[in-house]
């Protein structure tokens, strides 16, 4: 029987994954000031903007019905893809629907403080205010010996490997999804709260906040292993994610 | 339009002219028209593996600086029909390729040819960048160590950024990975690389691995390019490179330990 099934060409298979995923909390319902933000946050960092998906976050809203369609064509039209809603309403859910994006329950189970990290400098109360917590920059791909890949503001995420010879540095922490094998640098305006993740610790060099170790001072233990690096007293704390 | 195709390493010694060489004379062989130009300024070999060197009177500096016409510089092979080779200047100063010049050269070349392959020297210098910036397909040549791997994944690095596809937003230049003097015995024994511990740092497709051999530097020496002796391992394992450069699908070979069997024990017989 299982012979069968094997037999049987398979046009897919499920599986679990875990995305990174830009969550954008709105705290307005309004799709002119929606807009007007939007266009504010694409001049500053263009890059960003490229049909990058995002989970639109309703929890913070009372309000039972949305405009959700004319929220959605903003996003769009500034190279933002919702690609679900999160929170909200009976209606709010049925609207998402039937507009063929996912539905999300609150996220009120789990721990605010998860979801609140301060991830950037806010450099204005304004900002602060309504910023989601997004990510300072994503790179796709191998960052190679002698390049070196920043955010100067907010966390850095790497999918692929840092090779030996190159260096990633962030203002947050470092998230590396692949081999980290070169350099790695978080909080480099000093930031104490910043971490560095890898899936596969080779590094040459982990920096927090100015203080460091080299490959030399690493337990050959960690090595090859998904780790977090954390400050703790000034020391740098490796400890195995696995 | 010819395709352009730099064979470059960062390295020193790692065998681009040597591929260089083998493979413009491949892709001729396969009925293409092709020339391959010597882009090592002050330390031309290309010449030298591919036997011309005493038939070079003008080079692609004096081409440049409007001194003698493409026609009269271009030599042809000997051996092969279709392939071509413009050489490098011994003498000049190398401030003297400038990237205008270069440009001019490669678009009138474009027009004649089916393949440019352009022999980058080592380094990442100036004479490196011109090599491969305006190339379409790069073959990065690694050997199977440590420092030559870091070298390559610099070279990388250049070609996703210091190329004219990559300044124009272009599709990227497409990226080869061609292993040299691998040695499989030695990587039994740990004291190489494995093929494997390459392709996962280089992240790159592997267009083909060239066993060490002793036909490479015999080839060099007679300045034959290796590719014409199709008994040797090098030789077959640079045809298998140019078939897959062309898109076909050929198995690697040569990269697995060979137990030497009786006969070749008691007759002393090695590989080629």
């Amino acid at each position: 029987m299982s012979l069968n099934m094997d037999r049987a060409a398979s046009a897919f298979t499920f599986k679990g994954g875990m995305l990174p995923m830009t969550v954008m909390e709105l705290t307005s319902a309004d799709p002119e000031q929606i807009r007007a933000q939007l266009a504010g946050k694409v001049s500053q960092s263009p890059a960003f903007f490229q049909h990058t998906p995002v989970v639109l976050s309703v929890e913070r809203l009372d309000e039972p019905h949305l405009a959700l369609e004319r929220i959605c064509a903003v996003c769009r039209a500034h190279k933002l893809l919702p690609v679900a809603v999160r929170g909200g309403t009976d209606p709010v859910k049925q609207s998402a629907w039937a507009l063929g994006l996912g539905w999300f329950p609150p996220q009120e189970a789990r721990p605010r403080a998860v979801e609140e990290v301060p991830l950037a400098d806010a450099p204005s109360p304004e900002v602060e205010a309504t910023a989601s917590p997004t990510v300072g920059r994503i790179y796709r791909g191998t960052v190679r010996s002698g390049q070196q890949i920043s955010a100067p503001e907010g966390d850095l995420v790497v999918v692929g490997a840092v090779n030996p010879g190159a260096e990633v540095l962030a203002a947050g922490s470092v998230h590396v999804y692949g081999p980290l094998r070169g350099r790695a640098l978080g909080g480099i305006h000093g930031d104490r709260q910043a971490g560095i993740f890898c899936q596969e610790l080779h590094a040459e060099l982990l920096s927090l906040a100015g203080n460091y170790k080299r490959l030399e001072d690493i337990d050959p233990r960690l090595l090859s292993q998904p780790v977090q690096v954390q400050l703790r007293d000034d020391q740098l704390n490796i400890s195995s994610l696995g | 339009m010819a395709k352009i195709i730099v064979v470059t390493s960062g390295k020193g010694g790692v065998g681009k002219t040597t591929s260089a060489a083998a493979i413009a004379t491949g892709l001729a062989l396969r009925g293409n028209k092709t020339v391959v130009i010597d882009f090592d300024v002050g330390l031309r070999n290309l010449d030298l593996i591919m036997g011309c060197e005493r038939r070079v009177v003008y080079d692609l500096i004096n081409v440049i600086q409007g001194e003698a016409g493409l026609n009269q510089a271009l030599i042809r092979d000997k051996r092969t029909e279709n392939l071509h080779i413009l050489p490098a200047s011994q003498t000049r100063d190398k401030e003297a390729l400038t990237a205008d010049g270069v440009e001019k050269v490669l678009e009138a070349l474009s027009q004649e040819y089916d393949f440019i392959v352009c022999d980058s020297p080592a380094g990442i210098e100036h004479g490196a960048q011109l090599a491969m910036y305006f190339a379409d397909e790069a073959i990065v040549v690694t050997n199977p160590e440590v420092s030559s791997v870091r070298d390559s994944d610099r070279i990388l690095g250049l070609l996703a950024s210091k190329t004219r596809r990559a300044e124009r937003s272009e599709p990227p230049v497409k990226e080869h990975l061609l292993i040299t003097r691998y040695d499989p015995n030695r990587v039994t024994s740990g004291d190489m690389l494995t093929l494997d511990d390459v392709r996962e740092i280089l992240a790159i497709n592997l267009v083909g691995l060239i066993p060490e051999s002793e036909a490479v530097l015999r080839a060099s020496n007679q300045g034959v390019p290796v590719v014409h002796d199709m008994d040797s391992d090098a030789g077959q394992a640079y045809a298998d490179t140019v078939s897959r450069l062309l898109g076909e699908d050929v198995p690697l070979r040569f990269h697995e330990f060979q137990k030497k069997g009786l006969l070749s024990r008691m007759f002393g017989g090695g590989r080629r």
